[in-house]
């Protein structure tokens, strides 16, 4: 009995330094990039690249993100929806369900090959940011629908039942009762979706980013500047030393997690608070 | 066959009576469209290739794009050694991890180690291979004295931090949905809290923890920049086949690296697309796996229950 409570202690002592490994890890990764503080100042932000800066650049990670989210958020909450509230059980459905996790398993630079092949060439939107934003949707869009779809089955049935009780018809109730008390976890999908693509590379090496523009883009068909782009190729292609390019990582890495830290802390918030969830 | 047709006709004339229900059915119907499109438009860019390279892609051992040689062996050895070293290193600290958190570690302290390790899986690929070449390669340089910290083993580290939080999430799920009850009666039969997570919840939850494993797999072969800014970059199979300490070249890194120089239409552009086509069906294979692994596992819970 002994014995076996001391073998207990090894185990759990074992598994802990694992977790403690992984917790190290993140704060290594905080600690290293959040060294490079300062180099950068703060005028940096605000200043074209042309002198230095990493405005167009920020700029453009955003504009990608807002542009990919509009887009990938409505297609995902419908997705959601009729997964939830209307897909009978049947071959389809599973065949949906199926498709939905490939896609979120496709390796991102497949993503981007085809990307390339289909949005830019294709559909002839060039090296631009709408391509950008169709390829990034393919990435966020399982994301977007899989977080949905758990916010929506946590609301209890009674809510809608409610609803139909007292006449209401089924996508009624669907928007005025179940949408708005799952609100919250879709709001958190939709972030989390952002927060996946932000620092994404492989999808939008080919399809939408240069490395220097002449300021903002006009129009959604012009090839834009990244952050992730900007950082992946002045290391890779032009050999520059990471120190040099510590700036770009740090306001990368500082933009993922605040997308990604919100949705989390969303998420926790709004467990708390809708009381049917306990 | 007259049942299901009749059953179709249901289906459709309930979704047109209301306003969301043809919606919300084009748009989850469009993964199904996404993912075949996708699959044509690659296998069209790659056909050039499979028709003048044929098996060559796969199993031709020289991949020299200056001499005109495609062949895809030292790039699919190359993922398949990164990938291996990472997993041997991501799964047990990964499922270590989602037992420590679920089983021991105090309520209260649950949710912010969770939240951290998901932050730490929400990292770019990109700052992944810019810490893994200003932080971990010098240390693979100077321990095993290279003159280049550039090779599988530090690819393979790097791409275990990145992997670790997939196989912690997943397999993290799983084990926290092991009812209650069967713990319970383990412990009320004077078990260790070690005996019943043992004898209890990892049976009971194996293949999640399978299915974890899988998507790791899935998500470590298909990471791309990470990878190619700390693998080296050389397109040899190792001498012997297991040093890890020589410089690789994987599917993923091929791509990224040549798309641009590649002239549409040319015989590498193609055999580019045929190497995502590799990875394509590579994906296609885990996630099913892991979907098949998943579902029968949650019929059986059902069947029980």
């Amino acid at each position: 009995m002994k014995a076996a409570r001391i073998k207990e202690k090894i185990i759990f002592t074992i598994f802990g330094l694992a977790t403690a490994l992984c917790v190290a890890a993140f704060a290594t990764i905080a600690a290293i990039l959040l060294s490079g503080l300062g180099t950068i100042k703060l005028e940096h932000l605000t200043k074209s690249a042309l002198q230095g800066g990493y405005f167009e650049m920020i700029i453009g990670t955003l504009y990608l993100l807002v542009g990919s989210a509009g887009i990938a958020g409505p297609i995902g909450l419908l997705a959601a929806i009729y997964l939830v509230e209307y897909a009978p059980r049947g071959r389809l459905t599973r065949v949906i369900d199926q498709a939905i996790n490939n896609l979120a398993g496709v390796p991102s630079i497949v993503i981007g090959l085809f990307g390339y092949t289909f949005f830019c060439r294709q559909l002839g939107l060039g090296i631009s940011l709408a391509a950008g934003w169709l390829t990034l949707t393919l990435m966020m869009l399982p994301i977007v629908i899989r977080g949905s779809e758990e916010a929506i089955k946590m609301v209890p049935k009674s809510f809608q039942e409610a609803a139909l009780a007292l006449g209401a018809p089924k996508w009624k109730a669907i928007t005025s009762i179940t949408l708005p008390a799952a609100a919250p976890g879709i709001i958190t999908s939709i972030l989390l979706g952002i927060a996946r693509v932000a620092g994404e590379t492989a999808a939008i090496l080919f399809t939408s980013c240069v490395l220097v523009t002449r300021g903002l883009p006009k129009s959604p068909l012009e090839p834009i500047m990244a952050l992730a782009f900007n950082l992946y190729v002045k290391i890779v292609a032009l050999g520059e030393a990471p120190e040099r390019v510590f700036g770009i990582a740090l306001i990368l890495f500082m933009i993922v997690v605040i997308f990604a830290a919100a949705a989390i802390t969303f998420r926790v918030y709004y467990r708390r608070r809708q009381l049917w969830l306990r | 066959m007259l049942k299901k047709l009749k059953e179709t006709t249901i289906f459709l004339k309930s979704l047109r009576a209301e306003p969301l229900g043809a919606p919300a059915f084009i748009c989850a119907s469009s993964a199904i469209i996404l993912l075949l499109l996708m699959l044509i438009f690659i296998v069209r860019e790659g056909s050039q290739a499979f028709l003048n390279l044929g098996a060559e892609l796969i199993i031709g051992a020289v991949w020299d794009t200056n001499a005109g040689r495609y062949g895809g062996l030292p790039l699919i050895y190359g993922s398949i050694i990164v990938v291996f070293v990472a997993l041997a290193i991501a799964i047990p600290i990964g499922v270590a991890s989602s037992i420590f958190i679920s089983e021991i570690l105090p309520h209260p302290l649950r949710d912010p180690i969770k939240s951290i390790i998901e932050l730490l899986a929400s990292i770019p690929s990109v700052i992944y291979g810019f810490i893994g070449l200003l932080f971990i390669a010098p240390r693979i340089a100077s321990l095993f004295g290279l003159s280049t910290g550039t090779v599988a083993l530090t690819a393979s580290i790097t791409l275990a931090i990145m992997s670790t939080p997939t196989i912690v999430g997943v397999a993290g799920e799983t084990i926290a949905a092991v009812p209650k009850e069967y713990k319970e009666a383990a412990l009320a039969l004077g078990a260790t809290r070690w005996q019943m997570i043992k004898g209890i919840v990892l049976p009971a939850s194996k293949s999640g923890i399978l299915a974890s494993i899988l998507l790791g797999f899935g998500r470590a072969i298909g990471e791309t920049v990470a990878v190619l800014m700390v693998a080296g970059n050389t397109a040899i199979i190792p001498s012997p086949p297991w040093n890890i300490l020589s410089p690789v070249y994987t599917l993923t890194a091929a791509i990224a690296m040549q798309m641009g120089e590649a002239a549409v239409g040319s015989l590498e552009y193609s055999a580019l697309f045929g190497l995502g086509l590799i990875l394509f069906i590579i994906a296609f294979i885990v996630n099913t796996l892991a979907d098949v692994v998943v579902t029968r596992e949650k019929a059986k819970i059902r069947g029980a229950g």
